[in-house]
């Protein structure tokens, strides 16, 4: 191989690199989040949910958090239901 | 009729013809395959620096370079399937039906001689187009070393460091992570029963999605055992593939079911023979 060819390749795959480095990727960069606890106030009477009475519906004053269904999950399961 | 008393066809021309595309065409392969040599010895290293330099964690800058030099490879290979359609195959064609008759004898040495030429050529893009499949075969596997279990014993401390740490928004009762979750879920608080949501943090999120490869990383031995076993050993790759999912499992065990079901999915697959 001369000189000159590797040269060229040698450009060739630095342009390559440079562009692949620099190129943004797709949905920006990623963000890093710490683990965090939140909760989910009824925001009629601002009660917390309880298990025990189900996540759908607030116990206290019979807001609906969600409309739909649950059904069995990973950690989620049929009898959170309200 | 049929030929049987006729003179002898005759046409140095013509070979001459034949032996100069042939060489053509095996100096053009030849310039190529040189090519794709220097491109592939000269880019592996590039591309093992750049999965060390890369900071994504799905290595994407490693992804579009590995794009970009097969996207090269695949043009050169472009380059000899339009050569072949241009130059190749048409000369066959022609020179076929400027010969006498195939079923004659007066043109048997330029039919055979063509047939050779054929052969050869054919031949000869073979070996180049297996040299295509080997660079791009070399050039997927020339990855920097992602040491999964590194990330992944570092993740286990950090969770047994925050796992007392979360308080009740409701009430401000301390709460247990009992278990390292891999997706958001609700703990119930002891003293309000409040439900709260916790949300692990976004590097334990992603271990999910790196649970299999730490389980494949972790037996890559048993693998090896078997691609190694000749004929192929049935038994040691379900040995393997058992391994495989146990240790995946240990990492995930909130999916053992589902798992388990992909399991035999693998297994049943890999006993179908796909001929």
């Amino acid at each position: 191989m001369s000189n000159a060819e590797k040269k060229s390749t040698q450009s060739y795959l630095e342009r390559l690199k440079q562009q692949a480095l620099s190129q943004e990727n797709y949905g920006g960069e990623i963000k890093y989040d710490q683990a965090n606890v939140q909760v989910y106030d009824c925001p009629e009477c601002a009660a917390a949910r309880a298990p025990g009475d189900g996540l759908t519906v607030c116990a206290y004053c019979g807001f609906k958090f969600m409309s739909v269904k649950l059904s069995d999950g990973i950690h989620i399961k049929k009898v959170n239901n309200s | 009729m049929f030929g049987f008393f006729k003179n002898k066809y005759d046409n140095p021309a013509l070979l001459e013809e034949i032996r100069q595309t042939e060489e053509k065409w095996f100096v053009f392969l030849d310039k190529l395959e040189l090519r794709l040599d220097q491109l592939c010895a000269a880019a592996i290293p590039e591309l093992i620096a750049l999965f060390d330099q890369d900071s994504d964690p799905y290595k994407r800058a490693h992804s579009r370079m590995l794009t970009g030099l097969t996207g090269q490879i695949s043009q050169m290979q472009q380059k000899a399937i339009e050569a072949k359609e241009e130059h190749i195959i048409p000369f066959l064609y022609a020179s076929n039906t400027v010969l006498p008759d195939l079923i004659s004898s007066a043109g048997r040495k330029y039919h055979d001689r063509l047939y050779r030429f054929q052969m050869a050529c054919f031949e000869r893009h073979h070996q180049f187009e297996d040299k295509v499949n080997e660079g791009i075969a070399a050039l997927r596997s020339a990855k920097g070393n992602s040491d999964l279990e590194v990330v992944y014993q570092r993740q286990l401390t950090e969770f047994e460091r925050i796992k007392n740490k979360f308080s009740c928004k409701q009430c401000g009762g301390k709460l247990t992570i009992q278990k390292m979750f891999f997706i958001a879920t609700y703990i119930q608080c002891p003293f309000c029963q409040a439900q709260n949501t916790y949300t692990p943090s976004t590097e334990i999120q992603m271990l999910f999605h790196q649970a299999r490869s730490l389980a494949e990383q972790r037996t890559a031995h048993l693998l090896q055992k078997y691609e190694e076993s000749r004929p192929k050993n049935p038994a040691l790759y379900q040995q393997y593939l058992r391994s495989m999912f146990d240790e995946w499992n240990k990492i995930t065990p909130d999916m053992l079911e589902e798992n388990e079901r992909f399991y035999q999915r693998l297994l049943k697959d890999h006993s179908i023979n796909h001929y």
